[in-house]
């Protein structure tokens, strides 16, 4: 009975401020709706009108898809979606592992292991243009440390930044040294919060620490991992900063990503048509990318 | 008496109606000034606004910013007639909206303005010009050269004289010869910065770079043999130069680990006298850029935009800065090269710098002005790119780079440009 009339009073006291509710939420939904959706539809206008902000202050007419066929057959474009791929599928997977790796040895509260965790770290909070022009000094062939270091161990250092495939490696390794940490520091959370009860009555079964890892630890962090495997991937592909200042997207064509290429057209070329539309073809491919991952969570947790 | 009412009520409302016109006139004039952020125009710039202040009572707010910001900046603020800078800083790369800049020639003739520049520098292509009038003020002024250490080519009994790149080339032989066994390497250039080599190319290139319907097109037969030229100087260079930027190679140079270098001199000038920097002081000098093509200029000029609402005292910003006093002084402090002739002939400076001056004075007088967009001088680098890593021959690397231009429509202002430049196919 008692409970009956708390529902009620809730439901009237509810009917009463709703419209002071609505008042506060309304204006902020509107903001987030306008802030959100407004660039896309306009990008989406723009991708089917033929423009450019350097020979005309508006638009010279529609022009349906062709701003989309013509980014799909072009040369360049479909170099740039090479390279991002090659960039993210290797760097992503590589920082995955090494993260994970890291994640255990640097696992611990001793202040030996808590001063390593805060130097793993560093790379997080350096600024991708800083790190890349950094990278681009120690990457020097000539006076780089990297080869300087190298040569210790009696390698000759290739021509790190000179090379088009060394290049594409050095854009790689610049990538996985910023960001792995982000993995460390996710995987750190997730072996944290599995129960010690868990891994104590795997080892007095006989398990070792590897089986443990595979069968306890990976299917309890495989959600989160998949997260993470998510965020880095959309976020490797948006990368541009660290690789203007490493690379410059060269030499040549060699580390130009699809990123650059649509920075080249909005913001050099100006052709605001073209970069709409590589814009909206990038966005498909980072769905398309997303979806295949979000495709295995679902098989993952089937499976389970 | 009734007189005197209407005399003091008509002198109380034309008062009042005069009084916001007057306050407005006496309201300080502020105007707003762009400039690369760079640590030299810049600061040249800031160092100037408190006198330039007092003198003229017109204030000056700086914006600076790096060099592809301030151009998007400025085509932004003029396609969409924003009128937010009064003074802009650029070059031929802004080209786009050179339309939309306020023409000088009016000023120019009304100040005498103008009389000590470098003739070539004044002229269209370093200056800029739309429309046959006159729309920017060149206030500095870089070519590409070649830089030579002096002992080594004392020791290997040879003179930096060239005409021609294969003049050149062949004093680069005799270096190799001379130098076999020593690290010392007989050239330098910044191969790694992937927008420079495209400098050598044009220097070793006479043909057009827009052909007759006013697109942008290379003859192709003298495109073929300036790349394969250029390529052929990769083998004088230190190992890995296909990655050096600016910084290397200009540290390969004061090293004294390379006999000549090709490249802008206002990068290493300042650098190469200072004994804490360099191991070359007093061992270089200044060089011909050799032909049959042009050296490469870096001309930035200053612009009064269209939407300006102080052109006049825009103006005057632009004599205060833009002079031969400011020249000499600032090449001295910023190492910004100087656009004016007394600088070059000042006695007191070819005291110091005889080993640099008159090579740089030559070389500034041969430039020449790219008519390329931006779009098209990078479809044109980055394919050179390849074409350096041995990915692609000079043929295909043609191929793909008119296939690119193809679809760039080149500017009315850069298809003067080149017509002016001699430039453009007959």
């Amino acid at each position: 009975m008692s409970t009956v009339m708390i529902t009620q009073k809730r439901r009237r006291r509810l009917r009463h401020d709703w419209p002071w509710m609505a008042a506060f939420v309304v204006p902020a939904a509107l903001l987030v709706v306008a802030v959100q959706f407004y660039p896309l539809l306009f990008s989406a206008y723009l991708s089917t009108q033929d423009w450019t902000l350097t020979s005309s202050q508006s638009s010279e007419g529609f022009v349906g898809l062709q701003n989309f066929a013509k980014v799909l057959q072009n040369d360049v474009f479909q170099r740039a979606v090479r390279n991002s791929a090659l960039i993210t599928g290797t760097a992503v997977v590589l920082e995955m592992i090494i993260g994970t790796a890291l994640a255990y040895l640097a696992a611990g509260s001793s202040r030996i292991i808590r001063a390593v965790r805060t130097l793993l770290i560093l790379p997080l909070v350096i600024a991708p243009v800083a790190a890349g022009t950094l990278w681009r000094m120690m990457l020097n062939s000539q006076m780089g440390l990297t080869n300087y270091l190298l040569s210790f161990l009696g390698i000759q250092g290739p021509d790190w930044l000179g090379n088009a495939d060394w290049a594409l490696v050095s854009v790689i390794i610049v990538d996985v040294w910023m960001t792995t940490p982000f993995v460390l520091l996710v995987v750190l959370a997730g072996v944290s919060s599995i129960p010690d009860e868990l891994h104590e009555s795997a080892a007095l079964d006989g398990a070792s620490r590897w089986k443990s890892f595979l069968y306890i630890d990976v299917p309890l962090m495989a959600p989160l991992l998949l997260l993470t495997f998510l965020f880095r991937m959309l976020e490797s592909l948006l990368s541009l900063d660290s690789i203007y200042t490493l690379t410059l997207g060269g030499p040549g064509y060699a580390t130009f990503t699809m990123t650059y290429y649509i920075y080249t057209l909005g913001l050099r070329s100006f052709n605001l048509g073209m970069a709409a539309a590589a814009s909206w073809l990038f966005m498909s491919f980072a769905t398309v990318a997303l979806l295949v991952v979000f495709w295995l969570q679902r098989r993952w947790q089937t499976a389970q | 008496m009734k007189r005197i009412y209407v005399f003091t009520a008509l002198c109380l409302i034309v008062s009042l109606l005069l009084s916001p016109g007057m306050a407005l006139a006496q309201e300080p004039k502020e105007i707003v000034a762009t400039y690369m952020q760079a640590g030299t125009y810049d600061k040249a710039a800031e160092e100037l606004v408190p006198a330039f202040e007092k003198a003229t009572g017109i204030k000056v707010e700086l914006i600076v910013a790096p060099w592809d910001v301030l151009n998007q900046n400025h085509i932004t603020d003029l396609t969409t007639g924003t009128g937010a800078y009064d003074v802009m800083s650029g070059e031929f790369w802004i080209a786009t909206v050179f339309e939309h800049m306020l023409p000088l020639d009016d000023y120019v003739k009304r100040d005498n303005y103008g009389g000590d520049f470098i003739e070539r520098i004044w002229s269209p292509g370093p200056s800029n010009f739309y429309d046959g009038k006159r729309i920017g003020v060149p206030y500095s002024a870089d070519a590409y050269g070649i830089w030579y250490n002096t002992e080594i080519f004392e020791q290997c009994q040879l003179k930096a004289e060239w005409e021609t790149w294969d003049d050149y080339i062949a004093v680069l032989d005799k270096l190799q010869t001379c130098l076999k066994g020593k690290d010392i390497a007989p050239m330098v250039h910044y191969f790694g910065q992937i927008e420079q080599p495209a400098a050598i190319f044009l220097g070793m290139y006479d043909g057009y770079l827009v052909d007759k319907n006013g697109n942008y097109a290379l003859d192709r037969e003298k495109a073929i043999a300036a790349l394969n030229k250029m390529q052929s100087l990769l083998k004088y260079n230190p190992e890995g130069v296909l990655g050096f930027d600016f910084n290397a190679g200009n540290a390969v140079f004061l090293a004294g680990k390379a006999a000549t270098m090709v490249g802008w001199p206002s990068f290493i000038r300042a650098n190469a006298d200072d004994p804490a920097q360099s191991q070359v002081v007093g061992k270089w000098a200044m060089a011909k850029f050799p032909g049959p093509g042009f050296p490469m200029v870096s001309a930035w000029n200053l612009f009064i935009s269209k939407y300006s609402k102080n052109p006049d005292a825009a103006w005057e910003w632009i004599k205060f800065y833009a002079n031969p006093e400011n020249g000499k002084k600032f090449m001295l402090k910023y190492g910004i090269g100087s656009p004016f002739k007394s600088t070059y002939e000042d006695p007191e400076l070819l005291k110091t710098l005889a080993h640099f001056l008159p090579g740089q004075l030559e070389n500034l007088s041969r430039v020449k002005s790219l008519p390329w967009t931006f779009a098209a001088f990078e479809a044109f680098f980055r394919n050179e790119g390849d074409f350096h890593q041995g990915k692609i021959t000079a043929e295909e690397m043609l191929d793909r780079v008119q296939a690119e231009w193809n679809e760039i429509k080149v500017p009315e202002a850069l298809i003067q440009l080149a017509d002016a430049q001699g430039l453009m196919e007959k």
